[in-house]
C-alpha cells in the first residue's frame, strides 16, 4: 500500500472513531423501562430488605471508573427522599448476578418500586433530571396508594 | 461491598495523558504496518520482486502454490525475522512494552512519570482522584489486542498488524477524546464469555 492511501485510511479511522464516540456518548443515560412486572429479592443482592418506598440498585465493578461518581449521586438522591434505599452491588467476582439481572455494562441503575418491581434500568452515568424526574413518579404513585 | 480495600487514588488526568500519547503512536503505527509488507501482494502481475524490500530476499519454500496461482501475499514469502524487522512491527512491540510495563507497574509507567514529573505540577490540583484498577485493564486489554497481532503477523498472517493496531487505536482514540472507560463497556462482557471475574466464595 502507498504512503498516501495509508494515511487516507487513517483519516478514515479516525472519522469512523469520532462517529463511535458520539454515539456512545449518545447512549449514555438512556432508560429502559422495564416491560414485565419481574421483582427482585433483596436477599439476591446482600440486602435484607428493601427500600419503603423505592430502591435503587447499582451495579458496580473494580473496573469501573465511573462508578464512584454515580455512586455518590444515587446515594444522595436517596437520602434527599424518605424511604428511598440505596444498594451499590459489586459484580467483580459475581458472574452469576451479573447473568441474572442482564448486566453488560457499569454503571447499570435499577429502580425498583416498593414492591422490587423493576420500573427501569439506566445503563451509564444516569443524568440528575431524569433521575429525580423516575424517583417522584415512583415516590409519587406510593403516596398516592 | 468491595471485598478489598480501594487503592490510593491517582490524579485521573495522567491515564488520561497517557491513553493520548498511546494514541498518537498507534496512529503511526497504523500507517507504518499498511505500507509494510503485512499489506503486501505478491500478485503474478508484477511478480514479489515488486515489493522493493524483497527483491533480494530470499524464496521461502513450501509456499509456491500461492505463487504459482498468480495471486498471494508478500508475506508468506518473508522468513519470520523479515517480518519481525517490519517498521509496523516494531512500533507496535515497543507499543506492547509499553503496554506490559503499565499493567506491570503503573507507577514506573512512563507516560504517567511523565506526566508527574512535568506537567502535573503545572496544573491545579485534581478536584477528585480515581481508582488505578480501571486504567491498568485498559492498558491490559491494549496489550492483549496488540499482542495477538503481533503473533499473527510473525505467523505470517497478512493484515494482521494494521488490524490490530486499529482496534487498539480506536479504543485509545476513545478514552483519550471522549473518556470512554473501556472497563465500564468491556469487563462484564468478558466476564460472560469466561474469560475473567470468576467467583469467589462469598465473603461472611
Amino acid at each position: 500500500m502507498t504512503a498516501t492511501t495509508a494515511i487516507l485510511a487513517l483519516a478514515g479511522l479516525l472519522v469512523a472513531s469520532v462517529i463511535v464516540g458520539l454515539v456512545l456518548r449518545r447512549r449514555q443515560g438512556r432508560i429502559r423501562r422495564a416491560r414485565t412486572a419481574e421483582r427482585v429479592d433483596p436477599a439476591l443482592l446482600g440486602a435484607t430488605a428493601l427500600g419503603e418506598r423505592a430502591t435503587l440498585v447499582q451495579f458496580s465493578t473494580e473496573m469501573c471508573a465511573r462508578c464512584p461518581g454515580v455512586r455518590r449521586m444515587l446515594s444522595s438522591a436517596a437520602a434527599d427522599r424518605d424511604g428511598v434505599l440505596y444498594l451499590d452491588v459489586d459484580l467483580t467476582h459475581r458472574p452469576d448476578l451479573a447473568k441474572t439481572f442482564h448486566v453488560l455494562q457499569t454503571p447499570t441503575t435499577l429502580l425498583l418500586d416498593q414492591g422490587g418491581a423493576v420500573h427501569a434500568r439506566i445503563g451509564g452515568i444516569p443524568g440528575r433530571d431524569l433521575l429525580d424526574l423516575e424517583l417522584d413518579r415512583l415516590t409519587g404513585e406510593n403516596a398516592h396508594a | 461491598m468491595p471485598d478489598q480495600p480501594t487503592p490510593r487514588g491517582i490524579d485521573p488526568r495522567g491515564p488520561r495523558f497517557a491513553a493520548s500519547v498511546t494514541t498518537v503512536l498507534l496512529a503511526v503505527a497504523v500507517v507504518l504496518s499498511l505500507t509494510g509488507v503485512s499489506t503486501a501482494q505478491a500478485g503474478a502481475g508484477f511478480g514479489w520482486f515488486a515489493y522493493q524490500p524483497l527483491a533480494n530476499a530470499t524464496f521461502v519454500p513450501g509456499t509456491d502454490f500461492a505463487f504459482v496461482a498468480g495471486q498471494g501475499w508478500a508475506i508468506s514469502y518473508v522468513t519470520p525475522l523479515q517480518r519481525a524487522l517490519d517498521p509496523g512491527f516494531l512500533l507496535l512491540l515497543v507499543v506492547a512494552a509499553l503496554f506490559l510495563w503499565s499493567v506491570l507497574s503503573p507507577r514506573t509507567a512512563p507516560w504517567g512519570a511523565l506526566f508527574r514529573r512535568f506537567i502535573q505540577p503545572r496544573l491545579a490540583p485534581p478536584s477528585e482522584l480515581e481508582d488505578p484498577r480501571p486504567p491498568r485493564f485498559a492498558q491490559g486489554v491494549g496489550l492483549f489486542v496488540v499482542t495477538i497481532g503481533l503473533v499473527l503477523h510473525l505467523v505470517g498472517v497478512p493484515w494482521a498488524l494494521p488490524i490490530a493496531a486499529a482496534a487498539a487505536f480506536v479504543a485509545a482514540f476513545l478514552n483519550a477524546v471522549f473518556g470512554l472507560c473501556l472497563g465500564c463497556q468491556l469487563y462484564l462482557l468478558l466476564q460472560r464469555a469466561g474469560l475473567i471475574g470468576r467467583q469467589r466464595p462469598a465473603a461472611t
